[in-house]
Parts: structure tokens; C-alpha cells; sequence
């Protein structure tokens, strides 16, 4: 139940929001008035964008190669990125790539949102012994250093997206956990909450549209800022062979596989790490901005 | 001071406990029956059972943690699955070059991070100071397996200045030879927490600066050194706990840069054993790293109780 609640609260706020335009265009305004971070958007969906059409926009697809083409210099005719040491394109294995590297980044987020706002949420809003059991818990896997702790997950499951997804999901549901329990700490002694106890409401109502429903937009925004940083823990696990296994392109294990080639051609090598680098530093910018943006609105 | 560290090494218990509590259960969501990597195939059920019951593995979950954590506490813990040797004996060298690789990284960034944070505060509307905040907003962003390629690729590929892998060239041990084979996986490890640091340390000093202490001294006419020597005082404790937040981050992220470098340290024994399927020594690895990140706050903690009267009586 509790894991169940957020997301139908999730979908609750999200409707509201969409009642309210004046609000979207006010956050929108204050968000666009930030170059910076516009310009990152515009790079994240155009990463997103080509990642996802990577069937009709890669020159090639993404195991094709030939022995002639092995070892191409970045900039060489028909392989804008240069070839790897099968002559596989490395654009189109990019492209294709980004599809899982993506999703390593955004599923265990919204997986750990899910999760740790649930738990979160029960903690501040019920206090007491629940609070002190789920905080507890949760300081356990706090006390490892992210990286390590999915590293120790993602080897005791075996290589694979699916258990690099599951060990990220766990390193994140602590922090996000954490962030719901203090707002919800802070939503419980507000007014309205006494007013909804004492006309009758159940715990299960009032932690539904009055609890979530105001926490929403704080768990929303530090979820986003931990995308990127969750991008690099997936593709740092993938690198080190914890995750897909050969041919499939994935950046991670690209770079991983493209490393031994770096005395033969070292600017063919750091490619791909320039798409992590490029999507987790534009999406710090946007939620940064983002951020801000909500924040002038209270 | 005494009675402080003692305080902080009770509290550690329990921390180290939840960290073996972790480091067990991995074992346990290993998917697969441990029972069939040891019996053949065609073994009967009562074989089986008496493997079970060797192994330990029939007894409830408490009890086997129990066995578990007895044999770890006395510095058992457990035989690599594919050299068949005591895994302790794989990682304590090993350990000793991770902790050079991240003592050098964590100097590296205090020092940076201290020297532009200080600048940015004094001067934030500084065209230096917006360059140092772009630039260490992009190291937040910047994974540092990547950035340890890119180190190779200018440093040692194109220009040849510095090695490349390992922690020696063959036949050679000096001091001055590890130094150089320590540059650049130093740098490395450091990029990854030089920009949060950074960061600690503007907004520290800057809130340092705009106390009524400053203007009093500033309106004694004291000099401009000597009014840093005072704001150092002031920040240094916070800025020192900082770091010892960020080793866990550093510890953890000389695990990736190691496998770049070949530098023989815990993350390069990890990473192997990631390759072979052999989850002991990962396990044992994980656990290590962990433990070592507790005491190194215990220490970060005992220096910031020493420098700062306000955290030791608390």
C-alpha cells in the first residue's frame, strides 16, 4: 500500500498541475530565463531524441562492420566518429547504445522515487516506531559508499542491465527516502492535516491528497538531480564488465572495450564518454535550474 | 579528547555492523544453489544434505550470519574460488596501494579545492571565480573512468610524458618513479570530488566573510593575511569534514580508476574477480573498502574534535 501510494499521488499532482497553467507558464518562465540551462534541454532531447530514432537516424547499424573499415580516425568519410576494432561505426553504436545507457539512468531513479517517496512518506508522516525502523534501515545503506554498494549488489546478481538497474535502485532509494521522510515531517504539522484528522479523514486519504500532493514537487526535483549521477554509477558498473555482454552497444562497456585501443587511436576511445558526460551534465543544468524555478514559486 | 574518540569508537559498532549485515546479504542474493558449484551433478539427496550441513547452509539466517561475522572479526574471509588462496592474502598488499592512490587524491583535492574556493569567495564576481564555478560544475558531471582515458590519451599517448599503467616500471623501485606512475591516476580520482569540495569551501569562507569578526578586524586596519589566517580558523573544521565525507566517494571511485591504470590496488583485485566469476573475493573487497571508509571518518572526527572545542564538548 504505502509502495502503491505514491504513484497514484504522483498522478494525482500531475493532474492538478495540468488544471493550473498559470503555474507550468510561471515555472516555465522563470526556468527559460536561464540561457544555460536551456541550452542544456535543448541537448538532452536532441541525445534523447537520436538515441531513441537510432533506427532511422544511425548511418549504420549497430554490429554492422567490415575489416575494411576497422581502426577510422574520428572525422574519416562515411564514419563522422571513427570505427572500432571490428570496423563497427562508432556513431551508430552510440545511438543505439544511448537506448540502454538511458535507461540505466532514468529506471532506477524513478524505481528508487517510487520506493524510497513510499517509505519516506510513511516514516515522517507515521513517526515514532515506524520512523525510527525505516530510518534506521535505511542509514545501514547509507553508511556504504554508493558506487561501492551497487558495485558489491551488481556482482553477486551477475553481469546484466536488468541486475545493474536493480543495484542502482537500491543506492538510491536511501537518499530519495530521506528527502520525502523530511518533507513529510514538515507537512504533518501543518493546519489542514488537523483539519482533514478531525473531519474524519483516514490515514490513507489524507497521506494520498494532502500528503503527497504537497511533497510532490520537492521529491520530483532532487529525483531528477540524481539522473545523472545515476547514469554514471550505471555505466562506472557497466565499464567495469557488470553489464551487457558483447555485441550489444551500451557506452559504458563501450569505453570499456574501446580502452585497449587507446595507444592505436586515442580520440576514437573518449567518444563515447562525451554523450555520459554531455547527458549528465546537462541534466545537473536543467534540475538545477529547475530547482530554482519551483522554488519562486513558494 | 580521550573520552571523545572512545565515544566515537563505541558508535562505530553499530555502523560496522550494518556495513557486515550488507556485505552477508550479498552473498545471499547469489542467484543458484552454492551446494551445486561443490557436488557433482549426479549427486544424491543425502550427499547433498551433508554438504549443506558442512557448509553451515541448514542453519537459519541469523545463525549462519553469526558464523559468518565470527570467522570475518578473527580476519577469515574466505578462499578465492579460482586461485584457491585466503583472500586476505589477495587484499592487504592491495589495500596498501589503494590507500597511497586515495591518500595522494584526497591531498590533491583538499588543496585545489582550498585554493579556489578560498579565491572565489574573496572575488566571486571575478571572471576567474565564474570560470572556477563553470568548472567545477562540469567536474560534478564528468565520470572520472572517462576522464582517467582522457588523462592517458593527452599525457601519456600524445605527449609521452607519463606512464600510462602499473604502480613501477619493471626493475626500478624508486620513490621518484612511483610518483610519476602516481600522477595521473591521482589526478583522476581527485576530479571526481574537487568540484563538490570546491563548492563546500566558497560557500564556507564566503559565509565566513560577511561575520561582524571580519569587519572588526577590517576596521582595526589588521592586515589582509592576517585576516585569512582567521577565516581559515574558523573554516577549516567544516571544511575538513567535507573531506572526510568525500574519501568515501574518493575510496570508491580509485576502484574505477584503478582498472584504468592497472594500478594493483583493492579495485583492480575487484575488477578481476568481477571477470572471473569469483564473487569471494568481491565480496571480501567490497567489505574491506567499506570498513576502511568507516575508520578513515572515525579519523577525520578525532582531527576535527581536536581543532574545534565546539564539536569536542558537544
Amino acid at each position: 500500500m504505502a509502495i502503491n501510494a505514491p504513484t497514484a499521488g504522483g498522478t494525482a499532482a500531475l493532474a492538478t498541475a495540468g488544471r493550473e497553467p498559470s503555474r507550468a507558464a510561471q515555472i516555465w518562465k522563470s526556468f527559460s530565463r536561464r540561457k544555460v540551462a536551456l541550452a542544456a534541454l535543448v541537448v538532452l532531447l536532441l541525445i534523447v531524441l537520436a538515441c531513441l530514432l537510432a533506427p532511422w537516424v544511425a548511418p549504420y547499424g549497430p554490429n554492422d562492420g567490415a575489416v575494411t573499415d576497422r581502426l577510422k580516425e574520428v572525422g574519416s568519410a562515411g564514419h563522422v566518429l571513427g570505427t572500432d576494432e571490428q570496423g563497427r561505426d562508432i556513431l551508430s553504436r552510440i545511438l543505439y547504445g544511448g537506448r540502454l545507457s538511458l535507461l540505466s539512468g532514468v529506471l532506477p531513479v524513478l524505481l528508487a522515487s517510487v520506493i524510497g517517496g513510499g517509505l519516506g512518506v510513511a516514516a515522517g508522516y507515521f513517526g515514532g516506531w515506524t520512523n525510527t525502523i525505516i530510518m534506521r534501515a535505511l542509514d545501514i545503506v547509507f553508511s556504504f559508499p554508493a558506487i561501492l554498494l551497487a558495485i558489491g549488489i551488481s556482482a553477486a546478481l551477475g553481469p546484466g542491465i536488468s541486475n545493474i538497474i536493480i543495484s542502482a535502485t537500491v543506492v538510491f532509494i536511501p537518499p530519495i527516502a530521506r528527502i520525502a521522510e523530511s518533507a513529510a515531517k514538515e507537512v504533518r504539522k501543518e493546519e489542514f492535516i488537523e483539519a482533514a484528522k478531525t473531519s474524519g479523514a483516514g490515514a490513507g486519504l489524507i497521506v494520498r491528497s494532502h500528503v503527497l500532493r504537497n511533497i510532490f514537487g520537492k521529491i520530483f526535483v532532487f529525483s531528477t538531480s540524481q539522473i545523472g549521477v545515476c547514469l554514471m554509477v550505471a555505466s562506472g558498473l557497466s565499464f567495469l564488465g557488470l553489464g551487457v555482454s558483447p555485441p550489444t552497444p551500451e557506452w559504458g562497456f563501450m569505453l570499456n572495450n574501446l580502452k585497449q585501443l587507446i595507444f592505436v587511436n586515442p580520440v576514437v576511445t573518449i567518444v563515447p564518454g562525451i554523450f555520459i558526460f554531455l547527458t549528465s551534465l546537462s541534466l545537473n543544468l536543467v534540475s538545477d535550474a529547475l530547482s530554482d524555478a519551483l522554488e519562486l514559486k513558494r | 579528547m580521550a573520552s571523545f574518540v572512545l565515544k566515537r569508537l563505541a558508535l562505530m559498532i553499530p555502523t560496522l555492523l550494518g556495513v557486515s549485515i550488507i556485505v552477508f546479504l550479498m552473498l545471499k542474493i547469489v542467484p543458484g544453489d552454492p551446494v551445486n558449484s561443490i557436488v557433482p551433478p549426479d549427486a544424491s539427496e543425502a550427499e547433498r544434505a551433508a554438504v549443506r550441513a558442512q557448509l553451515g547452509l541448514d542453519k537459519p539466517m541469523i545463525a549462519q550470519y553469526g558464523i559468518w561475522l565470527g570467522r570475518v572479526v578473527q580476519g577469515n574471509l574466505g578462499d578465492s574460488v579460482t586461485r584457491r588462496l585466503p583472500v586476505t592474502e589477495m587484499l592487504l598488499p592491495a589495500l596498501k596501494n589503494t590507500v597511497i592512490l586515495t591518500a595522494a587524491a584526497a591531498v590533491t583535492a583538499f588543496i585545489i579545492a582550498l585554493v579556489v574556493g578560498v579565491y572565489s569567495a574573496y572575488y566571486p564576481n571575478s571572471r576567474i571565480a565564474a570560470l572556477f564555478n563553470g568548472l567545477s560544475l562540469a567536474s560534478i558531471g564528468l565520470p572520472n573512468f572517462w576522464a582517467a582515458l582522457i588523462l592517458i590519451g593527452i599525457f601519456s599517448v600524445t605527449l609521452g610524458w607519463l606512464p600510462s599503467s602499473g604502480m613501477n616500471t619493471a626493475g626500478s623501485s624508486g620513490t621518484g618513479d612511483l610518483i610519476k606512475h602516481l600522477v595521473l591516476p591521482t589526478a583522476a580520482t581527485a576530479l571526481s570530488s574537487v568540484g563538490i569540495m570546491t563548492r563546500m569551501v566558497r560557500s564556507t569562507v564566503s559565509g565566513i566573510l560577511k561575520q561582524d569578526f571580519i569587519f572588526a578586524l577590517q576596521a582595526k586596519g589588521v592586515r589582509r593575511w592576517t585576516i585569512l589566517r582567521h577565516v581559515l580558523r574558523n573554516g577549516m573544521p567544516t571544511i575538513l569534514n567535507v573531506t572526510g565525507l568525500q574519501f568515501g566517494a574518493l575510496l570508491a571511485s580509485s576502484v574505477l580508476v584503478e582498472t584504468v591504470f592497472s594500478w594493483p590496488g583493492i579495485g583492480q583485485v575487484i575488477y578481476q574477480a568481477i571477470g572471473q566469476r569469483d564473487f569471494p573475493v568481491v565480496q571480501a573487497g567490497v567489505l574491506v573498502i567499506a570498513i576502511a571508509f568507516v575508520l578513515l571518518n572515525l579519523i577525520v572526527d578525532a582531527v576535527h574534535a581536536a581543532m574545534d572545542p565546539r564539536v569536542r564538548h558537544a
